[in-house]
């Protein structure tokens, strides 16, 4: 499939070719070829046992589809590439393959998400913010053995959220994860884990493959003969209603699964730049302006490269107005070097006519912003590089129609205006050479 | 003697201590007590209605069934067991505290029969009055009203049977002396007319029935027949109170499902609060069960005036209010859950989300712009202690489950059975039952699990339509299942009959008469178009369904004469 042209131009510009050939890939890989094939290939063989047993016991007539060991199934390919620079390299077909793996295929079974699992059931239905766990997401395993997180669909396209809204209680949009991946692949920071939309079958691909009692008893048949499910904490508080399907498809979004925490442990920071989290609140950075000077002198923010790693955090939720960045993630295995996964954006895009400005408060609290990025900011402010264009015709990729919508697509242009306008007033003040920063090596990072 | 001083300027100190303390538990415990007032002051939302959720609703009944059997008075001749025992006494759920006060409440009541045997004939004589000044003022339009011609047709003019005592449900002095509140300080009657220009004072000092508020017109105004007369003024002025007189105090009304609040103004009359949730244009979407739908205030409105539309008189009234939520809400309640549920929004709009088991959370926080809320404005009902209610399970209930059906659903001769079943099986109550059918399938009202009459009356009394919150949610639906009492008995009065076929003829059209009505309401438009226009399709299916039962059945079978014979009422008492 040949890429759509500005697209295509895009990625052949300079800035997005490879920079750094000094640094052989391999020896910044996050996983080992042989342990993790070996590990992928014990783990299929011992799902298929389990299953097998637990047909029978069932003595169900029901065809079973097994898993089936695959060495160049596109997952474990995604998995294989990630090194310290990013999640996946520029050049790699493999993110291609993964958006089309997971829009078609087959569903062998579903699960509840651990972290609503650990939740073990219960309930706080007078918390105003509910943990990460009471939000309505399913695990779908796949016939090679790959995983990915369904969020299915809470809102339609043209609605925004509501402005009595907190963005602690404002919904997960599906497309915003979607659209949320192929900003970040255009930005070229590579930090969000690939995303696809997909028509799920609630009944075929959820319901009927599941093992999980709970996950069975979330369904039922409305009164309008559609098959719906809910998040067992939200809808026992009547905070939220079931999503439905019509009568059994519902579309949703699909993330890649990054790989296990065991070959791959991850750190989670809370963001120095996290809201209060209360109606009233207000957090130190949102009246102290000398925040972050305080911030520079402060694990592990005194490496300058995890400081620059911020910036482009708070560009890229600036960009799709994402409030709820409370926590991000990092590989262990990378130290403080190493990028920040970019995870959990589905309440980005929510609203089209407002620019949340204090999202960028890193970077003018700061003044810093790294070159690279500040380079392809200005590249996709440009007419020929225009960041809606090129964003329309990623995601005109994508199984679903019009992941995002037109007055959504021209906000990025006003916002990454905005975004510019911040820096310019920075370097107004401080001047070019403080502002705007080499990431370099690992050299330049030390003296800073 | 030192000794002695230090020991005594010790008792002195733990004394003062002693003081303080109970001072501190005292005030601490007052607004609960005051609250728990509130709470048994009966009001209209009914005892049943925190029976929504559905895993909880059998456990409910299963407590409150051998109360009833054990009642005595309640033949037990036929089989049909669950039936017999839908009758539940509201206060059976009162904590025993307000169980007590109730207690306290018969010996008063049988006090005031005995007043009311000596001043009986004078009150009779007081109620007439307020018939008498007949009005229709506001329907007095310029031009051509349909809805002043409609209450002027025939149809609309037949009086009630002549009352007789038994037949009044207040004897218009003991109403007052028996309200706490008003007994105590006797100066409402100030505070009514502080607004007016003209004050009327008696020179006697004691109060005239014209001075009284109309809230308490409209509680000595509810006979056996009829909440309130269609010539009684005081509905008129009532509604123009709930819209606009000062707000006291508010509290929240516990043990509801959805958010209420219970408001009292300044002449101590009190009405429900109905925040608004949705937009006009909003329909309930199609995968909500009825169950979990939302309670729309302007559906309580609307309600209202087709009730009033169809002369049937069973729904207290209601008005449309814009509240001022800073002011008239947050700053005089003294409910501290209520009062810690405020914030203001990202949008700097002032809002909050009460307290309550559905919708009672921040994803659902009623907002103000800025803080203007809108919402409706139910008349209270006389306190449960002067005027017991029963609580009736509708025969027709659905199941309040997601998969289980009721028995009507699966049962066409279920009629059958419930007719032989007293209340049923005697007087109107099943034909009100059916008129209460109709007016709740025309506003596709699902939720019609429990009815209230008056206790006073007994069974030959009309039906309380009350909680009429989740009508109105659908436009592009109609609900034929709301219909199936009327379908399954193939029973309806006449006086209903005629009355919904002069509904559906062009010059009386009932979408044109509601929205006349409806016009007259603060918070007009209240209706979407569409809604508007669903009623006259509706109204159609209603008559539809009647004539097929009349090409199965013959005339006199499925209509009841309750129009020719004028005396007809008189009958079934």
């Amino acid at each position: 499939v040949p890429e759509p042209p500005k697209l295509q131009k895009l990625f052949s510009h300079p800035l997005y070719q490879p920079q750094d050939p000094r640094t052989p890939a391999h020896r910044n890989l996050l996983l080992g070829y042989q342990r993790a094939t070996g590990s992928y290939r014990k783990r299929v063989a011992h799902h298929n046992r389990k299953r097998r047993a637990h047909h029978a016991a069932q003595n169900s007539s029901a065809p079973l589809t097994e898993a089936v060991f695959d060495v160049s199934a596109p997952w474990l390919q995604f998995h294989l590439e990630i090194s310290q620079d990013a999640l996946y390299p520029r050049a790699s077909r493999t993110v291609e393959r993964l958006i089309d793996w997971m829009g078609n295929m087959t569903v062998i079974s579903a699960d509840l998400s651990p972290d609503e699992k650990a939740l073990n059931g219960e309930c706080d239905c007078n918390q105003v913010v509910k943990p990460s766990g009471t939000h309505l997401k399913v695990i779908l395993q796949f016939q090679d053995y790959g995983k990915a997180m369904f969020k299915p669909m809470r809102q339609r396209r043209e609605e925004e959220t509501p402005e009595d809204f907190f963005y602690f209680v404002d919904f997960q949009r599906h497309n915003a994860e979607i659209a949320a991946f192929h900003l970040d692949r255009i930005l070229d920071f590579r930090r969000v884990p690939p995303v696809a939309g997909r028509l799920v079958n609630l009944t075929s691909e959820i319901l009927k493959v599941t093992a999980n009692e709970d996950l069975e008893w979330v369904f039922f048949v409305s009164p309008a003969n559609n098959v719906c499910l809910f998040a067992k904490c939200p809808y026992t508080c009547k905070t939220e209603y079931a999503v439905c399907g019509n009568p059994h498809m519902l579309e949703g979004s699909l993330s890649a699964f990054l790989p296990s925490l065991n070959h791959a442990p991850r750190l989670s920071v809370p963001n120095p730049w996290i809201r209060s989290y209360t109606f009233a609140g207000k957090e130190d950075w949102e009246v102290n302006p000398s925040y972050c000077d305080w911030l520079k002198q402060t694990e592990p923010y005194t490496n300058r490269k995890r400081l620059l790693n911020m910036m482009d955090l708070a560009i890229f939720d600036f960009l799709i107005g994402n409030m709820d960045r409370h926590h991000y993630e990092t590989f262990s295995k990378f130290g403080d070097e190493g990028f920040m996964l970019h995870m959990d954006n589905a309440r980005g895009f929510g609203r089209h006519s407002h620019d949340e400005t204090t999202i960028l408060a890193p970077v003018y609290q700061c003044c810093l912003v790294k070159e690279d990025t500040w380079l392809r900011l200005r590249l996709l402010s440009r007419p020929e590089y225009r960041l809606s264009d090129v964003m329309r015709e990623s995601l005109s990729r994508d199984l679903l129609e019009t992941v995002l919508t037109e007055p959504h697509l021209l906000a990025l242009d006003r916002r990454l205006q905005k975004v510019l306008q911040v820096v310019e007033e920075c370097v107004q003040k401080h001047g070019e050479g403080s502002v705007i920063m080499k990431e370099g090596g690992q050299q330049a990072a030390a003296t800073g | 003697m030192k000794m002695i001083l230090v020991r005594k300027f010790r008792v002195l100190i733990l004394m003062v201590f002693l003081v303080a303390c109970t001072l501190h538990i005292m005030i601490d415990l007052l607004p609960k007590l005051e609250r728990r007032s509130v709470r048994s002051d009966g009001e209209m939302g009914c005892a049943c209605s925190q029976n929504h959720n559905e895993e909880s609703h059998q456990q409910g009944w299963g407590k409150v069934r051998p109360k009833n059997t054990g009642e005595p008075g309640w033949p037990n001749k036929h089989t049909l067991r669950i039936l017999q025992d839908f009758s539940s006494d509201p206060s059976s759920n009162l904590t025993s505290h307000s169980l007590e006060k109730l207690s306290g409440t018969v010996d008063k009541n049988e006090s005031f029969r005995k007043l009311e045997q000596q001043e009986g004939p004078r009150d009779i004589a007081d109620k007439q009055l307020i018939q008498e000044r007949s009005i229709n003022k506001a329907h007095v339009g310029t031009g051509h009203s349909r809805l002043a011609a409609l209450f002027q047709h025939p149809l609309y003019k037949s009086s009630v049977p002549p009352l007789t005592e038994d037949d009044v449900l207040f004897n218009v002095n003991s109403d007052i002396r028996f309200n706490p509140k008003a007994a105590e300080s006797q100066d409402w009657q100030h505070v009514v007319n502080e607004g007016n220009e003209e004050e009327v004072f008696m020179p006697t000092g004691e109060a005239h029935i014209d001075s009284y508020p109309n809230w308490l017109k409209f509680h000595i105004g509810i006979n056996r027949y009829e909440l309130y007369s269609t010539q009684n003024p005081a509905i008129e002025t009532l509604l123009q109170d709930l819209a606009t007189l000062k707000i006291n105090t508010v509290a929240m009304k516990t043990g509801g499902t959805q958010l209420k609040l219970i408001l009292t103004f300044q002449n101590y009359g009190q009405a429900l609060f109905k925040p608004m949730k949705q937009t006009r244009e909003q329909e309930t979407p199609p995968d909500f069960f009825y169950f979990s739908d939302y309670e729309r205030h302007n559906s309580e409105i609307a309600a209202f005036h087709l009730d009033r539309i169809l002369d049937f008189r069973r729904v207290p009234p209601v008005s449309g209010r814009l509240v001022n939520m800073t002011k008239e809400i947050r700053d005089i309640t003294r409910d501290k859950t209520l009062l810690r549920t405020f914030f203001i929004s990202p949008a700097n709009n002032i809002c909050f989300y009460g307290e309550c088991s559905y919708y009672c959370s921040t994803e659902h926080a009623l907002c103000g712009k800025p803080d203007q809320l809108e919402g409706s404005l139910a008349a209270f009902l006389p306190d449960l202690s002067l005027a017991k209610r029963k609580n009736w399970r509708n025969p027709w209930r659905r199941s309040y489950h997601k998969r289980k059906k009721a028995e009507w659903e699966v049962d066409p001769n279920y009629c059958e059975g419930v007719k032989m079943t007293p209340p049923y099986d005697s007087g109107t109550r099943l034909l009100d039952l059916i008129d209460m059918t109709v007016f709740d399938f025309l506003m596709g009202n699902m939720d019609r699990h429990h009815y209230e009459t008056f206790e006073k009356f007994g069974n030959e009394t009309f039906i309380i339509h009350l909680d009429n919150g989740r009508g109105f949610g659908k436009y592009t639906h109609d609900e034929l299942s709301i219909l199936v009492p009327l379908i399954q008995c193939c029973r309806i009065k006449k006086s209903t009959y005629l009355r919904l076929q002069l509904l559906a003829k062009e010059e009386y059209l009932l979408s044109r008469v509601m929205e006349e009505s409806l016009q007259l309401d603060k918070l007009a438009p209240l209706l979407y178009r569409p809604h508007l226009d669903a009623l006259d399709r509706r109204l159609r299916i209603v008559l539809n369904a009647v004539s097929d039962c009349l090409e199965k059945h013959s005339y006199n079978d499925v209509v009841e004469d309750d129009w020719d014979s004028s005396d007809a009422k008189d009958k079934t008492t």
